[in-house]
């Protein structure tokens, strides 16, 4: 069936069309209760093999996003499995085993070499980590069918991942400013190498639109700190500098600001600046990812199809509202049992006169510290557990019914090309722990 | 029960959408398209049904490289095709067996893991550590010594951090080394000590690989004679003799690797792992401390000191600081470590190991040039 006009598909009645929902042609059909039910369930039994069930959790956890996600009325595919991602990780760790034996003898060696082995070994983590972050990309694309037809992934990790460390360390020295020009740039790079079938993707998204939009955002949050910098060397003498750094006695510091008002003055601007930077850090992060994801769905290209966003800025600050609401009940319900239980078992302690045996001392500190690790484990996984189901999923949802296509007639004659790729990569960003989705 | 119905198929060639008629025969069925024409024929034993929002049957063949799609909307003909192959499982039965089968052997790995971790790593690393040549431990000694000073110079003291050479240190160390000198030849270890008490208010003193002995200043202002100073010394020499720190150290790659980097970090469980791994010191460190004692209390009893001594300043330094749970997951129970003491002491003569005099010159090793 050619003839078929694609954004509205008329065989079959789709899902969306079912459940009534708002039709555009990504519909997200997922329910939160089965979400919470994988994550429930998954974070107990996390707790329980001491994380080795995350290959199976990751592995539903992505079934289930991408089997409820329908673009033009066909549910996406997710075919990886549990299996290929604990074998990936397994070969990763045959391969780190010697990297982390080679970064210890570093630090063993006596002179320069030995006092740089951290800093050698963290550059060396981070090319890894964007490598496997690279080929972890290309795992999951070799694992995503559409109508039948396979993504895949092309291009060398390595390159990647020299990129992606060059363009990182600018983002730092830019303060910022430079991520925009930096994320278009890799993010040109992944999408040049995006195939569905013999469609290949790109990107389109113009940096200088990001960095127009972003700049008072910047301003705002960055800009107070670069004035308190500015007003601290203004305020500096570099002979009491000089002084300063030969003495290296308590009072020196003591002394230089009662010679230079406008130091105190500085380091109050300063820690102003980045009370200042946090709090709207923070306020202002949902708007910043809202205006990234929308840039970043809007660039998005696979021959004449386009992508576009209408992602509210107002749906990811209620994302995270209700996230925090969520973790509030939470943490309050969490906290009574904790305390129901604890005075119960303290109170039956006293009651039967255990408190006052001599083996108890020993014996209650070990129980102590494992009741601690417990509640510990119990509340970061409940965290963890609303974090997936109230900001990944509800992003992943609001991102999904907000993006447009054009032209989407292109998906209709996609030929099939490419084969599964290895998880190894998978597996070294898991070891790494830089994994993502 | 249906043996026809309406489908889409994609072919697994092309992302083209077909729409057909699915005939339901007897051990396979038929994908006939509208024109007629017979598109594929699947049987039943090759049909594996893949995850799709509720309300679609989506049907796939297993193992099969080509990856065309049956999607199967009507819930009729989805029941039939779910009646007749047994590898479609729309209830969730053999995935839940599958399933239970992970998690038993999840937990198990977990079990074998966590028997390791408390019984395995520490003979392993029992075993490991007398092979490992004094050559090696030194050097392990001199590239930990760096960090573990600018964790103890907790003053910023720098280049004054260890005492006993300023003009008014110098009798107080010339005294500290002549106590030393006893204690270290009736040790006799193979390899050269060095000894150094350091600014630093707490009571306690630190032991590092390669004979690298760190008395903390406060510990010498706790003490009220020269015999509790030795018996601690005595007690550091102990973990020297063990070759403790090295053993620390093997503990500690061993434990990292078994829960570092096989198990991974998925919600933070960083955190997890350091206490876990903090537990498991716990409870090595208390036999090692034991051990400790015993060596102190025989090499004061050699040298016709005070054995009790060390005892005596470990009551008081647990009674000054109480509820510091450091000190108390650290060190076992002290009153049970000072009952030991005792009891191995025995009734051994005992004679001050420095003079009073010497021992005034001791108790001022930090006292020059107080910032």
């Amino acid at each position: 069936m050619s003839t078929l006009d694609a954004a509205v598909p008329t065989a079959q009645p789709s899902l969306a069309a079912r459940f009534r929902l708002p039709t555009g042609p990504i519909q997200f059909l997922g329910f939160d209760k089965d979400y919470w039910r994988l994550w429930i369930r998954g974070s107990i039994l996390l707790a329980f093999t001491l994380g080795i069930y995350r290959f199976w959790l990751t592995t539903d956890t992505r079934r289930f996003l991408w089997s409820n996600t329908e673009v033009l009325g066909e549910p996406l595919e997710y075919t990886g499995t549990a299996r290929e991602l604990l074998i990936g990780f397994l070969i990763a760790v045959a391969i780190l085993i010697p990297f982390y034996a080679f970064v210890f003898l570093l630090a063993l060696t006596q002179g320069l070499v030995g006092q740089l082995a951290g800093v050698i070994g963290f550059l060396l983590a981070t090319v890894l980590g964007h490598y496997a972050i690279y080929r972890a990309r290309r795992y999951r694309l070799s694992r995503t069918v559409f109508r039948g037809v396979r993504f895949h992934q092309t291009g060398s990790a390595w390159l990647y991942a020299i990129m992606a460390v060059l363009w990182w360390t600018v983002i730092i020295l830019t303060l910022g400013l430079a991520y925009p020009i930096a994320l278009s740039r890799l993010e040109r790079f992944k999408m040049r190498n995006t195939w569905l079938g013999n469609l290949q993707g790109r990107f389109e998204g113009s940096a200088a639109g990001l960095f127009v939009r972003g700049l008072f955002m910047w301003l705002l949050v960055v800009g107070p700190l670069i004035g308190s910098l500015v007003a601290f060397i203004l305020a500096l003498d570099p002979a009491l500098l000089r002084e300063l750094v030969s003495t290296n006695d308590d009072d020196a510091l003591t002394r230089l600001v009662e010679a230079h008002p406008g130091v105190a003055f500085a380091s109050a601007f300063g820690i102003g600046a980045l009370i200042w930077a946090m709090v709207a850090g923070i306020l202002l992060y949902p708007v910043f990812q809202a205006m990234v994801l929308r840039w970043w769905s809007s660039g998005l290209r696979f021959g004449d199809m386009a992508a576009s966003s209408s992602l509210r800025t107002g749906e990811v600050y209620a994302t995270y509202l209700r996230y925090i609401g969520w973790s509030i009940v939470f943490s309050t319900i969490a906290t009574f049992a904790l305390l129901v239980v604890g005075s119960a078992v303290a109170a039956l302690l006293w009651a039967t006169g255990v408190l006052e045996k001599e083996w108890f001392s020993s014996v209650g500190e070990i129980a102590v510290a494992i009741l601690g690790v417990v509640t510990y484990v119990a509340f970061a996984l409940g965290y963890a557990a609303i974090y997936q189901v109230k900001v990944r999923l509800g992003l992943w949802r609001a991102l999904a019914n907000s993006t447009g296509l054009s032209n989407a007639a292109t998906l209709e004659t996609i030929s099939s090309v490419g084969a599964p790729a290895s998880p190894v990569g998978e597996g070294l960003a898991d070891a790494l722990n830089v994994g993502g989705f | 029960m249906s043996t026809s119905g309406q489908a889409t198929y994609f072919d697994g060639v092309t992302s083209a959408r077909h729409d057909v008629t699915v005939t339901l025969g007897a051990s396979a069925l038929q994908i006939i398209a509208s024109d007629g024409q017979v598109l594929a024929e699947w049987s039943y034993a090759e049909l594996e049904s893949i995850p799709s929002p509720q309300g679609l049957l989506r049907i796939g063949r297993i193992d099969n490289p080509v990856l065309a799609r049956l999607d199967v909307r009507d819930a009729k003909l989805a029941a039939a095709i779910d009646d007749l192959s047994v590898p479609i499982d729309r209830s969730g039965r053999t995935e839940r067996r599958g399933r239970r089968r992970v998690v038993f052997w999840s937990l198990a790995a977990t079990v074998s893991l966590l028997l390791v971790a408390i019984y395995g790593v520490p003979e392993i690393a029992s075993r490991l550590t007398p092979i490992v040549p004094y050559a090696a431990e030194i050097r392990l000694g001199a590239a930990v010594d760096a960090q573990v000073r600018s964790i103890l110079d907790k003053s910023g003291a720098g280049s004054r951090f260890v005492c006993g050479s300023a003009e008014a240190e110098q009798a107080g160390r010339a005294a500290f080394d002549k106590m030393f000198a006893r204690l270290e030849q009736a040790a006799g270890q193979p390899i050269p000590l060095r000894i150094m008490v350091v600014r630093n208010d707490d009571a306690n003193a630190v032991t590092l690989p390669g004979g690298i002995v760190y008395v903390f200043n406060g510990l010498i202002e706790k003490a009220e004679n020269p015999d509790e100073v030795a018996g601690v010394i005595a007690h550091e020499l102990g973990h020297v003799a063990h070759r403790d720190g090295t053993r620390t150290v093997l503990q500690h790659g061993a434990m990292s690797l078994l829960f570092g980097l096989l198990l991974g970090d998925f919600v933070g469980g960083g955190a997890v792992i350091i206490a876990a791994k903090a537990i498991l010191q716990t409870s090595y460190s208390r036999g090692v401390e034991a051990a400790a004692d015993d060596y102190a209390v025989d090499l004061m009893k050699t040298l016709g000191a005070d054995p009790r001594a060390l005892g005596t300043i470990l009551s008081r330094i647990a009674g000054s600081s109480h509820g510091s749970l450091k000190l108390l997951l650290d060190h076992p129970e002290t009153k049970d470590r000072v009952n030991a003491i005792n009891a191995r002491a025995g009734a051994a003569p005992t004679g001050a190991i420095l003079t009073p005099s010497e021992w005034a010159d001791v108790r001022r090793i930090c006292s020059g040039s107080k910032g």
